[in-house]
């Protein structure tokens, strides 16, 4: 039996972590396979539109991670996420989606681990949840 | 039926899923329904001439210059009629928000057939339905088998079933947008590239409207626009009141906004937008005046709907175009 | 997927990629995707050959747009828009997939590896075709440098630059220059006076004609860009505007207080003191106890708030040389007393530090050894028939054996921590920080004294802790980057900044107060916002803001990115599943 095996895409800023993701690299630590990394400059570039087309071409999660509170390297950038972040959320719930297939975490340049660490938790979480069924449904009309 | 003309444009109009609104607003040219008559022959209208869809069958393909479909596709029905007016117009105009993204009766897809069925024939206060009796799609009776169309489960938009030229949006569109694109074809003006929105501005809402606006987007309350104290003057989404306007094209003279209510968002997208709702969401979600997790929610807690609030008009042509429905799943493999 | 002509390369990174990814097979599977004209794999795409492998198929094939999947961007994506600059291509018109940090290094699996990395191209690719030509805006360099801490770092750094001629503000928060080093007696390992070379530096710095010294100064904010900063000084109730064109940050550490640490007892017992004030009893010349008593026993306690998770969980570097510098000194200055030096591990690198330790033990001075996760000693006061003032219980971890010292002066080893005010430097200044709140270095190996923001760099103990040579080195690495910087006199600035389409542009206002660098105003007249490209530093929190879609985050537009999240999804042909609008 075939075990399923989710894609989660992540979107990380490439000053925190982003960074923290090379780091968790350059240390070698292993962990699952199931994240796609795309870059962005900051997390507050996050837009909604990126996260509901991630679910629509199949996804079925979407990590989004941005520097600590108080450490973005454009200021603010990532309240603003944190405030898109809650809104999607209620959307995609009012959508019939479990809102556990969408998180947003801070991890910094020097978090490799937790990175590493957030990405197996994630992908176990989703695992869990099973596949995602927005492609499917959207794309048969009944 | 009209004696045919020669060098008269035929013109039809259709409604799929509708209120009937759109087909108002083509009357509601008022005494220029004469100047249209003039150079064009109406040769299918449901609401206003008896034309069989047997007599739209025989009409020769393309022999329909300009066709304005208006309504969503909710059941086979629409369909049909959209892939067959599809075939026999040169020209395919998706008529109002129905058509041009869903529009009301697309709200439709927060449910399914199913659901649906039950609230209306089963469940509603005043119907008794004890034997649990539903439209379907195929009964016999004595005489026959008699067939109705297949009600689906997701409400469609026009170009999700056949190719659309021109989209007219507008819930509905204004007579007159309508009449300066009817001038345009008469005239024989060289109509814009395929598929554009026409009788609607680039720009959006913003630019037309009246209001007051400023740079102090920031909310630390949502209202109803109801439960403020409207000054008249002061842009909606600086009182606090969500107002599609900065994600809706303008061109319908801000009549909400004239009338004192916020836009709703009927005329659709401005042309970098696939997904106004979205578009919408994160700027709302921006203007929430608060870094701190419990107090952005507690904001949130004031939208009551927000699925609702900002895809009105728009759900089926959205990205995320209907609910998901553990039926439905369980449904697919 | 818009029609082009798209060279990919993959690199092999020798085995670090080829070793976990299937390289031929991906630039095989690749390559049969449409627009894709050539699609190669090579041992090492950075160096000059894979380089020319690039310039030449751009110009034999007629690419115009190139992929290269290998390692991180942020180590090589300037290198890889340089071979494009050379051929002829805008250097934008270049995306790559990270296949070694985020999947070669990171995985275990052959095939789930190999299978991750095509998504990772297929999604470049996709990306990629909807990339733009940017022009690059050049910026001409102020001459003049902020240094922010006038501490030994910030004096050595501001010296080097002065002398060359170019001007320096050095800004320091207290009364006077010199920082924690001028607390310091002397240094080690070789036991030498640290004012005979503070004091010249001091000296020279406050005499120099190109140096303005501003003491009990402090920056709240600082505009602008590399080559053009501008910040307000506020000294004593009144301001200064000062405008610069690079910025070191120099600000150092600050001791720790171990108040918190209740087995200690600072702060309750009078003789125990930090290293700090010690120092200050090594300054005054004279070693006694609170009751003028010369100390019998004296106790030097390692570590103390530093490797332990409940305080800080890094090593301060400095203190174990410190204690065996201090071990010295008293055994100068008291040859009969009894001095203990309760260590964790005995940290004496550097040179001449473990002859430094070598020497010590000679000196009959008693090493314990005490665990700092678990087992912290515990200081109390003394009973009456103790001949001492304290005792201190610990754990002794050779022998094993619950052991009793006895002390009349303690000193703590403390900690080095951020400073109170590290978070509102950073800010300022546009750095960010790390867990333990040191500054980031731009590359830990390859980049220790830049940062991610171009024209600010760090120096000395803000960046993490060190001793006074290395923090001199730094700063001397820092003003030899900023004197080539105000040598070639002017910078380019990359444009990947937000335009706002006035055609689109409703005038809605939603964007203007999203920018955290004001660089977007809004022009009355024609009802439509404005973005100064100069300001601007394309973060694209205003494109994600703006409902209309009239603001493009350039080289990062709703397009590009949208394509990227269709291509990593969809394996095998790409398609088009939705309807994106084509920007121009």
């Amino acid at each position: 039996m075939d075990t399923f095996e989710p894609k989660i895409v992540a979107f990380l800023c490439n000053w925190c972590s982003y960074t923290g993701a090379d780091l968790a690299g350059t240390s070698r630590m292993k962990y699952a396979h199931n994240i796609r990394i795309i870059r962005v400059m900051c997390s507050g570039r996050v837009d909604p539109t990126f996260v509901l087309k991630s679910f629509r071409e199949g996804a079925d999660g979407v990590l989004i991670c941005g520097c600590h509170p108080g450490d973005c390297h454009y200021h603010e950038g990532n309240y603003k996420c944190l405030r898109r972040y809650e809104f999607i959320k209620r959307y995609l719930k009012q959508m019939g989606m479990d809102e556990r297939r969408i998180r947003l975490e801070w991890i910094s340049a020097s978090e490799g681990k937790q990175f590493a660490e957030l990405a197996d938790e994630m992908t176990e979480q989703v695992a869990q949840l099973g596949p995602c069924k927005v492609r499917t449904v959207m794309e048969n009309i009944t | 039926m009209e004696k045919e003309e020669k060098g008269k444009l035929k013109l039809a109009v259709y409604w799929g899923a509708a209120c009937g609104g759109c087909c108002v607003s083509v009357l509601d040219v008022h005494e220029k329904l004469l100047d249209i008559v003039a150079v064009a022959d109406l040769v299918f209208w449901p609401i206003a001439l008896d034309i069989k869809y047997a007599d739209v069958q025989q009409m020769p393909d393309a022999s329909i210059d300009v066709c304005l479909f208006n309504g969503a596709i909710r059941n086979s029905e629409n369909e049909l009629m959209a892939v067959l007016l599809r075939q026999k117009s040169k020209i395919l105009v998706a008529y109002g928000s129905c058509a041009h993204m869903g529009g009301i009766p697309g709200l439709a897809n927060f449910s399914n057939r199913d659901a649906l069925f039950k609230r209306v024939y089963m469940d509603s206060e005043s119907t008794e339905n004890p034997e649990h009796i539903t439209p379907q799609p195929k009964y016999d009776v004595k005489e026959g088998e008699l067939e109705i169309p297949a009600f689906y489960n997701d409400v469609q938009t026009l170009r999700d079933v056949v190719c659309v030229d021109y989209y007219i949006p507008g819930c509905p569109p204004q007579s007159e947008r309508l009449l300066e694109v009817f001038q345009a074809i008469v005239s024989g003006a060289e109509l814009p590239s395929k598929e554009s929105v026409v009788g609607a501005l680039d720009k959006s809402q913003c630019d037309e409207c009246p209001r007051k606006k400023t740079d102090n987007k920031k909310v630390k309350q949502f209202f109803r626009p109801w439960e403020i104290e409207d000054d008249g003057e002061t842009c909606f989404l600086e009182q606090g009141v969500i107002c599609m306007g900065p994600a809706t094209r303008g061109g319908c003279g801000a009549r909400c906004i004239e009338g004192n209510a916020p836009c709703r968002g009927c005329y659709g997208p401005p042309p970098d937008v696939t997904d106004p709702g979205a578009k919408m969401m994160s700027a709302i979600a921006t203007m929430i005046d608060s870094n701190d997790e419990d107090e952005i929610n507690a904001i949130l807690d004031d939208i009551e709907d927000i699925a609702g609030t900002f895809y009105r008009f728009s759900l089926p042509s959205s990205i995320l175009r209907r609910k998901m429905i553990k039926k439905q799943l369980a449904e697919v493999e | 997927m818009k029609e082009s002509r798209i060279g990919v390369y993959i690199c092999w990174c020798g085995t670090n990629i080829a070793k976990m990814v299937d390289v031929e097979k991906v630039a095989e599977e690749i390559g049969k995707l449409e627009h894709v004209i050539v699609s190669r794999n090579y041992k090492y795409m950075c160096s000059d050959p894979g380089q020319e492998l690039i310039v030449k198929d751009i110009k034999e094939h007629e690419l115009d747009r190139v992929v290269v999947a290998a390692c991180s961007p942020r180590i090589h994506e300037l290198t890889f828009r340089k071979a494009l600059e050379n051929a002829g291509l805008n250097q934008y018109l270049f995306e790559m997939a990270n296949i070694r940090e985020h999947v070669s290094w990171v995985h275990s699996d052959k095939e789930l590896a190999t299978s991750k990395a095509a998504d990772l191209v297929r999604a470049a690719l996709k990306r990629v075709s909807y990339h733009e030509p940017l022009d690059k805006l050049s910026v001409d360099i102020d001459p003049a440098t902020l240094i922010i801490g006038g501490g030994v770092a910030g004096m050595s750094a501001a010296l080097r630059i002065a002398e060359a001629g170019k001007k320096v503000y050095l800004v320091e928060k207290e009364e006077n220059l010199g920082g924690q080093a001028a607390l310091i007696d002397l240094s080690f390992p070789y036991l030498n006076p640290v004012a005979s070379f503070l004091q010249p530096l001091i000296e020279k710095l406050s005499h120099h004609k190109d140096v303005e010294v501003l003491c009990s100064a402090t920056i709240s904010d600082i505009k602008g860009y590399v080559g053009n900063f501008e910040t307000e000084v506020s000294m004593n109730g009144s301001k200064k505007s000062l405008r610069f064109g690079h910025i070191i940050v120099a600000t150092g550490l600050r001791a720790y207080d171990p108040t918190p640490m209740e087995n200690y007892g600072y702060g309750r017992l009078k003789n125990v003191i930090t290293s700090s004030e010690f120092e200050e009893v090594l300054h005054s010349g004279k070693i006694v106890t609170d009751d003028g008593q010369t100390p019998k026993n004296i106790a030097i306690i390692h570590c103390v708030g530093s490797r332990n998770n409940d305080y800080h969980a890094y090593c301060s570097r400095n203190c174990c040389a410190t204690a065996l510098k201090y071990a010295n000194q008293l055994r100068s200055a008291l040859p009969e007393a009894g001095i203990f030096e309760l260590y964790a591990d005995m940290r004496a690198f550097g040179k001449g530090c473990e002859e430094l330790y070598a020497k010590t033990s000679e000196k009959d001075i008693m090493f314990l050894m005490f665990d700092p996760k678990r087992d912290l000693p515990e200081i109390k006061e003394a009973g009456k028939k103790d001949k001492c003032k304290m005792i201190i219980s610990m754990k002794e971890q050779l022998s094993g054996e619950q052991i009793e010292v006895p002390a009349d002066m303690v000193i703590l080893m403390t900690a080095v921590e951020a400073r109170e005010e590290a978070r509102e430097v950073a800010h300022a200044a546009g750095i960010s920080m790390c867990g333990n709140d040191f500054y980031i270095e731009k590359h830990p190996k390859l980049d220790p004294v830049a940062t991610t923001t171009d024209g600010v760099f760090i120096v000395g103990a803000c960046q993490g802790p060190k001793d006074i040579p290395e923090s001199i080195s730094q700063a001397w690495a820092a003003s030899a980057r900023v004197l080539a910087g105000i040598c070639r006199g002017s910078v380019a600035v990359e444009m990947t900044t937000a335009v706002v389409n006035e055609e689109i542009c409703c005038g809605c206002q939603t964007c203007v107060s999203v920018c955290p660098y004001t660089a977007i105003t809004f022009d009355k007249e024609k009802n439509v916002s404005v973005v100064n490209e100069i300001l601007c530093k394309g973060c694209g929190t205003c494109g994600s803001t703006c409902p209309t879609g009239a603001i493009r985050s350039r080289h990062f537009t709703d397009t590009q990115i949208l394509s990227q999240i269709e291509g990593m999804l969809n394996e095998g042909k790409i398609k088009e599943t939705e309807k994106i609008m084509e920007e121009l």
